[in-house]
This record gives structure tokens, sequence and C-alpha cells, in this order.
């Protein structure tokens, strides 16, 4: 498995490990307090240990930068349609009777965005490597 | 060439690397500066190189560009 697939893989599980924390949360501590175990998406912070070089090897060509700069484009749509449709709609259900938007609404904002960026960007790269295997093209 | 290559870009490096004392592909991508997974979606018609790439293995072969990579539509007067 190249290092670009270990790495998708890498944050496939962290992401679904920290929205599964967060919902496990939620009945316990509520849902703004619950947000905190998003924190746990900072181990992704050790993704580019994949990619350390090794003498003698490969680790990412041609082909590798070619999926990344499509799974980019990928994910910069699906963030772009999912956001416009945030700003639209939200509002509708979040503002205060003063026509504010919640704290914690804006943090959260931010933290779902993240985990849709990563999610959409590894799922993206994994659809074009062939979900990863030995012989996987 | 494989059967599997679609589109109109078609190569012969499986053939070109069996000729070649049963090169290995992990071989010839170390040869090239590319993985192995490279070589494997280039024999099955699944990337097609760069121009880089494409002189790289035809290099590697010894032999010219076009006895790697061919058109399918070759032959055409133009």
């Amino acid at each position: 498995m190249l290092a670009s697939q270990k790495h998708a893989w890498f944050t496939v599980a962290v992401v679904l490990s920290s929205v599964v924390a967060v919902a496990a949360l939620v009945p316990v501590l509520g849902l703004p307090r619950a947000t905190g175990a998003f924190g746990l998406l900072g181990v992704l912070g050790f993704g580019p240990l994949f990619y350390r070089k090794r003498p003698g090897e490969v680790v990412t060509d041609e082909r590798d930068a070619m999926i990344q700069r499509r799974s980019l484009a990928i994910t910069a749509a699906v963030f772009w349609v999912l956001f416009v449709e945030f700003c639209v709609f939200a509002p509708w259900f979040y503002y205060g009777s003063d026509g504010a938007v919640p704290v914690w609404m804006v943090q959260s904002s931010v933290l779902v965005a993240w985990v849709v960026v990563s999610l959409t960007y590894s799922v993206a790269t994994l659809c074009q490597y062939g979900w990863g295997g030995a012989d996987a093209a | 060439m494989p059967p599997e290559q679609r589109g109109p870009l078609r190569n012969q490096i499986r053939r070109l690397r069996f000729e070649r004392d049963e090169m290995t592909q992990h071989a010839l991508a170390e040869r090239v500066g590319v993985t192995r997974q490279t070589i494997i979606a280039l024999e099955a018609g699944k990337y097609v190189p760069s121009l880089a790439l494409a002189f790289q293995i035809a290099r590697a072969f010894d032999v010219r560009i076009e006895d790697v990579f061919q058109w399918a539509d070759n032959g055409a007067s133009g």
C-alpha cells in the first residue's frame, strides 16, 4: 500500500473515531460540550509521518501527485456546496431572538468543516487508488 | 498487449519487461523512479504517463518511445 493510501485510511479512521466519540458523549455532556471530543482530530497531525523518506524507496510519484490534485479539486467542490447550503439554511434554525448566531455554532461549524474536508479528501483519494490492496491501480 | 487496456493509448510495457529477462514491475519502477503501483496502472492502461516518464521507460528498455507507446489510430495519414 502506498504512503498516500495509508495516510487516507489513517485519516478516515481518526475522523470516524472522533465523530463516534462526539456522538457517544452527546447524551452525557450535551451537544456543545461533547464537541470537545473533536480534539481527537489533532492526531491527524501525525499524517506527514507516512511520507518520511526511506533510502532507495519512491514515496510519491507523478501519479500520486495527480491523484492528490484531483482529490483536492473534489474536496473544494464538495466543501463549497455544503458551505453555501449551510449559510442559506442554518440561520433558519439557529438565529437567536436578537438575530445572533450562538458561539458554539460557529466553533462547531469549523470542526464539522474540518471533518468534511478530511473525510472527502481521503475518500476521493482511496476511490482513485481503488481502495488499497497491494496490486490496486 | 494486455487486452484490458482501454483508451486510444496502448503500451507494450509488460511484453518488454518479459523480453528483458522477465524484469519485475518493482525493478522497472526503481529504474524509472516511480512506485510499483504506477507501473501496474500503466500496464493496465489506467494511467497515462507524462512525457518525461514515457521517455524514461523507453530508455529503461533501450528502445524508442514509439516502441513502448502507440496511439490506437496509428497509421492514419497526417
